[in-house]
This record gives structure tokens, sequence and C-alpha cells, in this order.
């Protein structure tokens, strides 16, 4: 008999798991900042691991009304890391899984969620903004679902989207793919409210954070969990199918090829 | 009565009775479904538009005049014209320039993506003949909403472009016919140039996601509309329709 193969070996960050994903609470508003800004804050497993185990620590805390979560540096969250599974057998899927578990958990949390996004969201990052209650951004920030440009389906983050902007306008973003400005994605109605520059936006989102924090925390969670049960948001079998056809559509031979061009492997 | 042309990628499958503002037959409906699937083998995405001034004024009632039958033909037919759009691998973007009314408003409901002017006409003014739209409401409320598709489908008054796009049944609104029509080519040409794996693998899960792939759902609403054919309140109301027209002669 020979022995399994081991599993490939994944690339992994040089910085720990913990500072991947930063946590601050200041009771009762949290912050949960992806923290990777050398990679304009790109999705890799470590990233998603990291995130989860934050995810742990915020579904049992009780004295949190308001969570911020937003990006290190000037990108609030660049996508998936498609760069760093592409040539891993098996890793795409670890990868996708990941992020739909996450944004089911994101959702799930008992606080009310503000993006504060402070800069591109693209792909999976854009479809985190979708999964926040709120979102926040400025109206040069540039964000969009740009996965069909690369012979992706953005299929984990489109149940979220449809439920942000309706089934009609969310076919005309996937399918159309590109990016639009923060101004764009505030007409769309991909975030709820947009600043006029970079500079405003902790002010807008400080006066939005204190404001949700002014209402009564158990009326606040049981209007969310309320609006979660009735939009469908708890059903995690569309998101896990939706990434099991994310990392099939990234395995197929012509994908792989359109993807080592665009991203110049 | 239906054309197809395809220029590079960009398939188009243009209603071609211009005389009669595209009015829809049994024949032209079975027609669209032939071109679609069709160009769906070549094309990277297809352009749905009308030629002359108007996209689709809806059924050619007038047939059912002669032929009772007719009534039923077109209302299933619609039906398979709405599956075929929604199915059909590459994206469809419909370009509703004039007038988009009843049975054309319909057909939006299966396309990828709607442009349409500031000066077109789009409703379903049908429900003043007895006849109900109710086979075009699946897809009516997932471009609107529910609000929005009630107050459409229950209103007999129709609506301008900027209104159309304002509620979701458009995603644009171009100034004139002809932009509108410019435009649609533009989409569609941007669409036919991504890779065509992602973007059908895309198209087939929304449909999934939004239940278009469900015939279950489809033939509900085909069954609301067809079990008002040959009412009497249809009869007497297309009756009276006639009558007018006779009058106008």
């Amino acid at each position: 008999m020979t022995p399994p193969t081991p599993p490939p070996p994944t690339p992994t960050d040089p910085t720990t798991s913990s500072d991947l994903a930063l946590l601050e609470v200041s009771s009762p508003v949290a912050r949960l900042t992806l923290n990777r800004p050398d990679a304009r804050n790109a999705l890799s497993l470590d990233l998603l691991t990291a995130l989860h185990a934050r995810m742990e620590e915020l579904e049992k805390r009780e004295d949190i009304t308001v969570l911020v979560l937003t990006g290190a540096g000037k990108a609030f969250c660049a996508g998936m890391d498609l760069k760093q599974v592409l040539n891993v057998p098996g890793a795409p899927a670890r990868l996708l899984s990941s992020l739909g578990e996450f944004t089911l958990r994101l959702r799930a949390l008992p606080m009310v969620v503000v993006g504060r996004v402070n800069g591109a969201a693209i792909g999976g990052g854009c479809g985190l903004a979708c999964v926040c209650d709120f979102a926040i951004t400025h109206a040069d920030s540039k964000m969009g679902f740009p996965e069909v440009d690369l012979g992706v389906c953005p299929a984990v983050v489109a149940p979220w989207l449809v439920r942000k902007v309706g089934a009609g306008r969310a076919r005309r973003i996937l399918l159309g793919g590109g990016l639009m400005s923060g101004q764009g994605a505030f007409e769309a109605g991909i975030v709820t409210q947009v600043v006029p520059t970079a500079a405003e936006l902790d002010g807008a989102v400080e006066e939005l954070v204190q404001r949700l924090a002014s209402g009564g925390p158990h009326a606040l969670r049981a209007t969310k969990r309320l609006l979660n049960e009735l939009d469908g948001s708890l059903d995690a079998g569309v998101v896990r199918r939706g990434a099991g056809l994310s990392a099939s559509v990234v395995e197929m031979p012509e994908t792989q090829a359109v993807l080592r061009t665009k991203l110049g492997m | 009565m239906i054309r197809t042309e395809v220029s590079g990628a960009v398939g188009r499958v243009i209603l071609a009775r211009p005389e009669k503002r595209n009015a829809l037959t049994p024949a032209m409906l079975a027609g669209i479904v032939a071109a679609v699937a069709e160009l769906e083998k070549t094309c990277g995405a297809i352009v749905l538009r009308g030629e002359g001034e108007v996209f689709c004024a809806g059924f050619d009632l007038t047939l059912c005049r002669e032929d009772k039958g007719v009534m039923g033909e077109l209302l299933t037919g619609l039906s398979r014209v709405v599956r075929a759009l929604r199915r059909c691998t590459a994206p469809v973007v419909a370009a509703a320039h004039g007038a988009a009314i009843a049975g054309g408003c319909a057909m939006l409901g299966g396309c990828d993506v709607v442009v349409t002017d500031a000066a077109a006409k789009l409703g379903y003014p049908v429900v003043r003949l007895g006849i109900s739209p109710a086979v075009s409401a699946p897809t009516l409320r997932l471009l609107t909403g529910d609000g929005p598709a009630r107050e459409r489908m229950l209103d007999p008054g129709l609506i301008d472009g900027r209104r159309a796009a304002a509620i979701g049944l458009a995603h644009e609104c171009a100034e004139t016919a002809a932009a509108a029509i410019e435009r649609a080519e533009a989409i569609a040409a941007d669409l036919a140039a991504k890779p065509r794996g992602g973007m059908a693998a895309t198209k087939r899960w929304l449909n999934e996601l939004d239940g278009t792939d469900r015939d279950e759902i489809m033939d509900a609403a085909l069954a609301a509309s067809m079990a008002l054919v040959g009412s009497d309140e249809e009869r007497t109301r297309l009756a009276q329709l006639w009558a007018k027209q006779d009058r106008k002669q």
C-alpha cells in the first residue's frame, strides 16, 4: 500500500492569523478590520481563517450593538486571492467554501453590521459590503463584480446582491461585470450611503454608528433576526451550492487559461 | 416576420412586422424561440428589438376575431418565448424602443438587460379586454419588486420610459428610440466579448436563484391567464373592440 499523498502546501501569510483580522471592542461598538493592506486585503485562506476566529468571538458577545467592518490601508477588500490558489488543486474550492461560510456567519451576527467601505471593494469584497446591514463609502471608491470579465462566476455573492438590490438589477450588474464608482454603487443600491470624499467617511460612519447604537439592543437584535428570516438570509444551502459552482467554474480549463493571462501568471 | 442577423459575436432577433407595430402572431412567437435557439449556438450575446418605430405593440388580436383558439396559442407562445430568452446560455439585451405593450412588455421579463427610451410607452392595458397579464407576473415582479408589479398588472394605464427605468422594468432609459437601440447594441457587444463559460454559468445560477428555471412557476402563471380564455367577460369586451374598430373603418 502506498501512503496517501499529503495535500500540497498552501502558501501562508507571513503575519499571524490574529493580526490578519483585527478586532477592537469599545462596548457597545466593535470594529473588525481586514488587515492585509499590502495585498489590498484580498481574501486569502489565512485571512478568512482569521475572520472566522473573530466571528466565534463576536457570536458570543452580548455587549455589542454595532459592528463596523472595514479594511486597513487604502482598499476595503480586493476580493478573492485567486493568484494564491490557482495552481493548487482543491484550493479554490476551500477558499470559496470558506468565503461562503463567512458571509453566512457575518449575516447571522446578532449585532447590526456597518460596512465602512474605505476604498476598493471588488468581487468578494463588494459581496461583503452587500452582506453588511449598512454600507457607507465615498464617491471615488471602486466597487463592483468583475468576475465575468475574468471568466469566473460570482455565485457566492449573487444571493447577497439579489437580496440587496433585487433580482432584476442584480442580473444587470453581475452579467455586466466591470467596476463602478462609490457614487454608482450608491445609485445601484449596493451601499446605503455615500459621502463626497474619503476624508468625510469617518464622520459619516461615526454619526450612523452612534444613531444605531442609540437603539434598544434587544429591539435591534429581534428586528435583524426577523429580517434575516424573511429574506432567506439563513438559507445556508444556497450559499454552499454557490461556492461549489463558483469553484467548479474556476477549475474549468477555459477559465484557468483566462485567469493566467488576466492575472499575469 | 422574425429576422435574425449576426454581426461579430452579437446576434439579433428582430420583430419584422413594422406595418402592424410588430404585433405578435403565434408564428412570430415560435419564430423567436427558434431564432434564439439558433443564435445561442454561436453568439456571445443577443439583441431583441423591433423593426420600425416601436419594439412591439402586443398580440395581434385581430387574429382572435376569426379563430377563437388563437388567444390560447398566443399566451402559450408568449410563455415559451419568455422561458427561451431566460434559459438561452447567452445574455439577452432588449431594446424596448417606442412601445412595449402587453405581450411586448411581457417579453422584457425574459431578458437580462432592458433598455428603453424616454418617450416609450410600456404596460399592460389588457385587463380592459378581460385578458389577464398573469403569464408575465413571475418575471415582472423580479424586475420591479412586488409593489410596482402589482400596480402595473392591475392598472391598464401605460407608463413612459423614464418611469419604467425608475421602477426597474428597464435598466436604462435613453433619450430617443434610436439611442435605445444603439445602447442595447453596445451593451450586447460588451457582454459578448466576455469569456462565455463564466457568463453562461452566472446566468444559469441567477435563473436558479430567482426561480425562472422552474417550469412549475411559469406554468402556474400561464394557467392563470389561460383560465380566462373564452370567458364571457373576454368575449363581450373583445366584441366591443371589434365593433369599435368597424365603426372607425
